[in-house]
């Protein structure tokens, strides 16, 4: 469906420098900086998937999006939307997608939506009978109807924001493109278009390709994963195997009688493991120790019958690591590929 | 051709309602406007009461009356900016909501300015174009400008609009380049008032600079229809001002594409 070949974006911009003697020296520089935002990516999407693109803010996720949808050419390699490229054939290409740019709207501003879908509906060139039932559809969805005749500027982020997802949907796009839909959004909303989101894939195997900031849509929504980093591709795969990768630290707590001394244990010769396979961090105020480790090192079970054999425990918490804490880990080191 | 009209009148239609919605704006605009005719109607008056001959580079007085207030009819529909929508465009970063839709982004603003234009007509330029009628006939007995005038006006006044915001279109590439444009948008009002005859009739100029100012496409938006209006051109000399502007419009619109498909090219989008 969609494919991308070593594509690379570089942007260069002239020189800024500081102050106003900076300013003043602007105006005679001639030099350049040349940034590389998107660098030598390339990854191949399957009809009906839905891929979460993320990566820390600059990272270059607009970038690629914006070159998937034609608005930007690449500097160097190639990309195909249903066999099409888009910054060759922009208007052919326009046609296969619909694109929310969460922080942006595409409807007019000053006309009530219902007059934003009419004009889309010309655009796209849809005929009266499609139209009726994608709009049944939408509506049902993300209930529009509650503010059809609203002009767009009077609607909530949250209503636009349901409104710009239907505007994008109405042409029926075999692709979809979400560049931070649920950004802004409360919790309600997020998970209406969340649920919107889902039942159009199944119902239309829309391929949706998602950016986000919120680990939340991630989990609900992708099958798959792309993590991007200074303009590479760090990551491609599918969640459960990013947790299995990533996600083998296991965490403990055990709440016991005397944290002091539990906090000292020596765990290691205990289980004849060496000192640097486990962590103790011993919390007095809730008298309790965590024990942390790595699972293909330790055990879980392993771990707590042998504290449980030596001391007295009343309670007990295991914890996985979560996703958003893996993905801060890559966005802070990057990747550590030999992991 | 009926799928584009269906696809690009919205466009039309929106403008001119979201022109209706800020009238007070508008007809604050209007009285300012309305002073230029007035201010070079008095400045042109005083020119011919200190000279001798009854006419100046072709122009009676009478004629000079008519001229003023038919460049104001004029320059009130054709001058409709589209570079101000692109330079807002491209600053706000928006340009990219009209990217991604299967439409051609020139049409879309080439529809949004005959939405102005077509405002304009009504408010209020039609009504000081019958006043000038009104004063031509009973006031400088001239009798009414003949049907014939008026239709050749109208076609000339067509392509002076499409004259004009294919030029703009080309003019509004800059921003793409340099994101801020506004200083040489100043210019370019002041060159265009200059040499388009907004402020001097070009037959006014020495016959070489004169010839060279009409070889320009910028006679074609404003001095030409102007020129039909007042009767000064007939048979071949008409059918060549008229062709003139067709060819105007055909190399400005090929231009436009040429430029814009260059633009896109390197396109740079702000804000997130």
């Amino acid at each position: 469906m969609i494919k991308v070949e070593h594509v690379s974006k570089e942007f260069v911009s002239a020189k800024k420098y500081q102050g106003l003697s900076g300013a003043l020296k602007g105006l005679f520089s001639r030099e350049k900086v040349h940034k590389m935002a998107v660098d030598d990516i390339s990854f191949h999407i399957k009809k009906g998937e839905i891929v979460g693109y993320i990566g820390s803010n600059g990272a270059g996720k607009s970038t690629t999006i914006k070159m998937m949808t034609g608005i930007l050419t690449p500097t160097k390699g190639k990309c195909l939307v249903n066999g099409i490229d888009p910054n060759k054939q922009r208007k052919k290409n326009a046609q296969n997608i619909g694109v929310v740019f969460g922080q942006r709207t595409q409807l007019w501003w000053d006309l009530p939506l219902s007059e934003s879908f009419t004009i889309l509906k010309e655009i796209y060139d849809i005929s009266d009978e499609a139209y009726r039932e994608r709009i049944a559809f939408l509506n049902r969805v993300l209930s529009l109807d509650d503010f059809f005749t609203t002009p767009v500027r009077n609607l909530s982020l949250g209503q636009r924001m349901r409104a710009d997802l239907g505007a994008a949907l109405l042409h029926n796009p075999p692709v979809l493109y979400l560049d931070e839909p649920t950004i802004g959004l409360d919790l309600v909303v997020k998970d209406n278009i969340r649920e919107a989101i889902k039942e159009i894939n199944e119902k239309y195997d829309t391929t949706v390709i998602l950016t986000t900031h919120d680990i939340g849509d991630i989990e609900e929504l992708c099958s798959r994963i792309l993590i991007i980093d200074k303009g590479q591709l760090i990551y491609d795969g599918s969640l459960a195997e990013l947790k299995e990768t990533y996600g083998t630290r296991r965490r403990v707590t055990m709440e016991v009688k005397d944290t002091k001394e539990a906090a000292a244990m020596p765990l290691g010769q205990w289980l004849g493991k060496p000192e640097d396979a486990y962590d103790i961090e011993a919390d007095e105020e809730n008298s309790s120790i965590a024990v942390s480790f790595d699972k293909n090192q330790l055990q879980v079970s392993e771990v707590i019958g042998c504290v449980m054999q030596h001391m007295e425990v009343r309670d007990i918490q295991i914890k996985e690591t979560e996703l958003a804490e893996i993905v801060k880990e890559i966005y802070n080191h990057g990747m550590a590929k030999e992991a | 051709m009926r799928k584009k009209i269906k696809i690009y009148l919205p466009f039309l239609e929106n403008e001119f309602k979201s022109n209706l919605a800020y009238k007070g704006s508008f007809y604050l605009f209007m009285l300012c406007y309305l002073f230029s005719p007035f201010i070079n109607y008095y400045l042109w008056m005083a020119i011919y009461g200190s000279t001798d001959s009854g006419s100046i580079g072709g122009l009676t007085r009478d004629e000079m009356v008519i001229y003023v207030f038919m460049i104001y009819v004029t320059t009130e529909m054709v001058f409709v900016g589209i570079s101000e929508y692109i330079r807002e465009h491209v600053v706000e970063g928006s340009v990219v909501m009209n990217l991604i839709k299967p439409m051609d982004y020139r049409m879309s603003l080439i529809s949004q300015a005959a939405g102005t234009m077509v405002y304009r007509f009504f408010a209020p330029t039609v009504f000081v174009w019958i006043g000038v009628e009104i004063y031509k006939a009973c006031v400088l007995g001239m009798g009414i400008t003949p049907l014939s005038n008026i239709l050749c006006y109208m076609l000339s006044l067509l392509m002076s609009f499409l004259i004009y915001v294919l030029f703009d279109f080309c003019f509004g590439m800059i921003a793409f380049i340099t994101t801020y444009m506004y200083g040489m948008q100043l210019i370019k009002d002041a060159l265009i008032s200059f040499l388009s005859g907004q402020l001097i009739p070009i037959s006014f100029f020495p016959e070489a600079v004169g010839r060279l100012f009409e070889f320009l496409p910028f006679s074609s938006m404003v001095y030409t229809p102007v020129m039909i209006y007042l009767g000064k051109y007939s048979g071949a000399e008409l059918a060549f001002v008229l062709g003139r502007q067709a060819v105007w419009v055909v190399l400005l619109y090929v231009t436009g594409s040429l430029l814009w498909r260059r633009i896109t090219r390197r396109l740079v989008v702000l804000g997130g």
